[in-house]
């Protein structure tokens, strides 16, 4: 039952090949230079590159962009998520409960909100957060955060992120990447996309 | 963040593997502009291949065999020596590395899993493509890297390119085989036996993807010789300025 | 049919283990030494074991701290003395959940959360002997051969699932539970081969002249910690296979019974060895008490730090559990959480991370005068700590 990432995708895509396209809903292209709301949302960004968006969503108010696949590049975009609900969506909200969003959640409580997720969601053992800073998003007072996680496939990954309340909702946007090469690479692209977005 | 879609790929496959269809996926490419000229006297280093054979039980599951796998790996090992020879190239094997070079050498081969089943799942394969890898596809870019620290890897500054490989063979049992045959009768597709592998060929300079070969159902029995030849072939397949043969269909 | 034949097996064990003669049922059987692979099925089980093992060798999760590891192997070796304890790997793998395991090639990983759980040496050398115990006496082979004749295919993933792990494979067998396993739950154990194991694992205790009852206490306190996770998260049932160990192991309240009754008989000593096992202790427990904390299983882990706090209330345990009242953040979980920061720090007052969390707890009950003082207090303590920034936005007038 536990075989290798790599036979699954071999196998999975010979399945897709015959069931037709349409088992996978696609994934579109976000245009460079094109203005798009994100999460459903009233948030929107304006890419100054191309990126391609996933099908699969992470959450109900959540959205994913990637360049080269979400193991490789993964740019998340959370919105409007109010307290008592959870970043991501639960597998099961008895077994495998998330933290909540609380309604005295202040800024400062984001890094943690986001590690505990990351920790009950995706089995991670080694999480560590890194430099927090105050900044300004959406033209609030905001938080920039890094952070550093080893994935169960044995790869570690960096992230940052940047997050903002407002009226008590969390607007977030976050990029992952592997630490080797990757965050680095990409790093610039996902701030690029940070300071275009807008909310109505 | 969005790896949980990974793993619901690999559900969706825990339901269709057993049952899955015995169609065949091959896709190869190389990184535009790269040529490997026969008998340039490259030196390619061999990361230790992950080589698993055994038996795949009445229930689907992979049973290792040992005697097989070491078969395996010292037919394909051979075989792989033997082609390289022909191209002109030399193949090093990488030592065994300890302490921290070998958590170097191990999160390296993690992120060679994650980009090379990010090629196969979102550029290769049709189904769950990426628009930006579909239209590299159209103007044939195959850009992927590793990045640059592949320099550091113990061994890569006397060699200029790393090979990785790949390869799983699960050979069906009989009771896998009557199954196949009952779910004949009843119209239902039971795959027997899994014979996948890929095959990667890294720049140790810039860390870029030069080649890769993926193959999601493969002939060649590792068990002998020559059919771990044939698998070594099919492997090596399309392998940049190589005068390897296509090997005929399994 | 088979369960009877492996009862009277087990029977039969007992029964060469002395359980004839009360005077010899705890003695121990010599040892034959490390059992090696006879035929191609074995070898097939070895060889991907060796290959485990060097997955785990180089894994990041693996915790190389040499006092650490030198520490727990000295125990492994007094409690099944130093003939049998000296071919073993011992891997101490940072992963926060209750579980130790042992494959035939003779690996034994321990994971972090098992050391967080265990109140001195005596409960640690029992589960290292009862694990140790199933490597002896082959269980994991018996398991092999018995499940390779079956059509289960979950019992059989169970058995070999982890055990072929391979780059690349890691992500999709530990997304789907991880409780269940990342690296261990190699094997599943019937009923009768957790008893042979009790019984030898008692033999060794007797021996190394540990305190028995040890055994059954951590036995009832893990069950005990599953169901207050199972209550706390509002399951029916008793789900003891949510926590690692229970789903390797079987078991159930006859088993803790049974293990105190076993206890009562061993002629074993008095040695509990808490001194020593805290000093050892000591460096990682903070780490080990931050990652038990953010699993988000509250009931859980309230249950776990209060019974580590029985013996005795010490900073490290207050400002966990004043952390984990934090965390969760319900409207009547902040003041809790003051308040067990400044018992924290009343018997240390040099605890930055507890001036942090008393002033945000205050800060999100808006008490913004009284968590002033705190915020400044630890960044005074900590000036360069990582949030300092984020911090000091929160101190200065807005």
């Amino acid at each position: 039952m536990l075989k290798s990432l790599l036979k699954p995708v071999l196998l999975i895509s010979a399945a897709a090949a015959l069931t037709a396209p349409a088992a996978l809903s696609a994934n579109d292209l976000i245009k460079s230079g094109e203005t798009v709301a994100v999460a459903k949302s009233t948030l929107s960004i304006t890419p100054p590159r191309d990126w391609n968006k996933l099908s699969a969503r992470p959450g109900k108010k959540a959205e994913t962009w990637t360049l080269d696949g979400e193991q490789l590049n993964d740019i998340s975009f959370y919105s409007d998520i109010a307290p008592g609900e959870p970043l991501l969506r639960e597998r099961s909200k008895k077994r495998d409960p998330l933290p909540k969003l609380r309604s005295n959640s202040l800024l400062t409580d984001v890094p943690e909100f986001l590690e505990g997720t990351y920790r009950a969601h995706f089995g991670i053992a080694v999480f560590s957060l890194g430099a927090s800073k105050p900044t300004k998003f959406l033209n609030e007072p905001a938080i920039q955060f890094t952070y550093e996680y080893v994935t169960p496939d044995e790869l570690t990954r960096r992230g940052e992120a940047i997050a903002v309340l407002r009226s008590g909702k969390l607007f977030m946007i976050t990029y992952d990447a592997p630490k080797l090469h990757f965050f680095e690479r990409n790093i610039e692209d996902y701030r690029a996309v940070v300071a275009s977005a807008k909310i109505a | 963040m969005n790896l949980i879609r990974a793993i619901a790929a690999a559900l969706l496959v825990l339901c269709t593997s057993s049952f899955g269809l015995a169609q065949a996926q091959e896709r190869t490419a190389v990184r535009q502009g790269f040529t490997l000229p026969p008998n340039s006297g490259k030196t390619i280093l061999l990361f230790r291949p992950t080589i698993r054979v055994g038996a795949q039980s009445t229930g689907g599951m992979f049973e290792p065999n040992a005697d097989w796998t070491a078969q395996g790996r010292e037919h394909m090992g051979v075989s792989l020596r033997q082609l390289q020879d022909r191209l002109g190239n030399r193949v090093i094997e990488a030592s065994e590395p300890i302490g921290e070079q070998a958590l170097l050498v191990a999160e390296h081969m993690a992120l060679f899993a994650a980009v090379s089943s990010s090629v196969i799942n979102y550029q290769f394969f049709v189904g769950n493509r990426l628009p930006t890898k579909k239209r590299d596809n159209r103007n044939d870019v195959f850009e992927w890297t590793l990045g640059p620290q592949v320099a550091r890897l113990p061994g890569a500054a006397d060699a200029d390119y790393g090979l990785f490989i790949y390869t799983e063979d699960q050979y069906g049992s009989t009771g896998r085989k009557v199954l196949q045959a009952f779910a004949m009768l009843g119209g239902v597709g039971v795959q027997s036996g899994v014979h996948s592998g890929y095959a990667g060929l890294v720049d140790l300079k810039t860390g870029e993807l030069l080649w890769l070969n993926a193959d999601g159902k493969m002939g060649g029995d590792v068990r002998t010789p020559e059919g771990a030849e044939k698998r070594m072939r099919q492997l090596l397949e399309e392998f940049p300025g190589s005068s390897v043969q296509t090997a005929p269909a399994a | 049919m088979r369960p009877m034949v492996r009862l009277l097996a087990a029977v039969a064990a007992m029964a060469t283990l002395g359980a004839a003669n009360p005077e010899r049922e705890f003695d121990l059987p010599t040892y034959t030494g490390a059992y090696q692979p006879q035929n191609v099925d074995e070898r097939g089980m070895w060889m991907v074991d060796d290959e485990s093992e060097r997955l785990t060798r180089d894994s990041r999760l693996v915790i190389r701290d040499e006092a650490l590891n030198n520490y727990v192997h000295s125990v492994l070796c007094r409690a099944v003395g130093n003939d049998r304890c000296g071919g073993v790997r011992i891997y101490i793998l940072r992963v926060p959940v209750f579980n130790a395991n042992m494959s035939p090639n003779g690996t034994m990983r321990v994971y972090s959360g098992l050391l967080l759980r265990m109140r001195n040496e005596a409960e640690l050398a029992s589960i290292l002997g009862h694990e140790f115990a199933h490597f002896e006496m082959r269980h994991s082979l018996d398991e092999f051969r018995r499940k390779r004749s079956t059509s289960d295919l979950l019992a059989w993933t169970a058995v070999l699932g982890t055990l072929a792990a391979t780059y690349g494979g890691g992500s999709t067998q530990s997304y789907g539970d991880f409780r269940i396993s990342v690296y261990g739950a190699l094997f599943r154990f019937s009923r009768d081969q957790e008893r042979e194991a009790d019984i030898l694992g008692f033999s060794y205790m007797a021996e190394a002249k540990y305190r028995p009852s040890a055994a059954s206490e951590v036995w009832r306190s893990a069950m005990n910690e599953a169901d207050a996770t199972s209550t706390g998260r509002a399951l029916r049932g008793q789900r003891y296979d949510k926590t690692a160990f229970f789903a390797t192991h079987p078991t159930n309240l006859e088993r803790a019974d049974y293990l105190s009754a076993l206890a009562n008989r061993v002629p074993g000593g008095e040695y509990e060895g808490r001194n020593a096992y805290q000093a050892a202790l000591a460096p990682w427990l903070d780490q080990f008490l931050e990652d038990q904390i953010k699993l988000n299983d509250f009931a859980g882990t309230e249950y776990l730090i209060t019974r580590l706090g029985a013996e005795e209330w010490t900073a490290p345990l207050l400002l966990a559990r004043a952390e984990l009242y934090r965390l969760r953040a319900n409207p009547r979980d902040l003041p809790n959480a003051v308040e067990f920061y400044r018992q924290a720090l009343t018997l240390n007052p040099d605890l930055p991370t507890a001036y942090r969390g008393m002033g945000l707890s205050l800060m999100r009950m808006d008490r913004k005068s009284e968590a002033t003082p705190s915020l400044s207090r630890y960044l005074e303590l900590k000036p360069d700590a990582l949030d300092a920034d984020m911090i000091r936005s929160l101190v200065a007038p807005q």
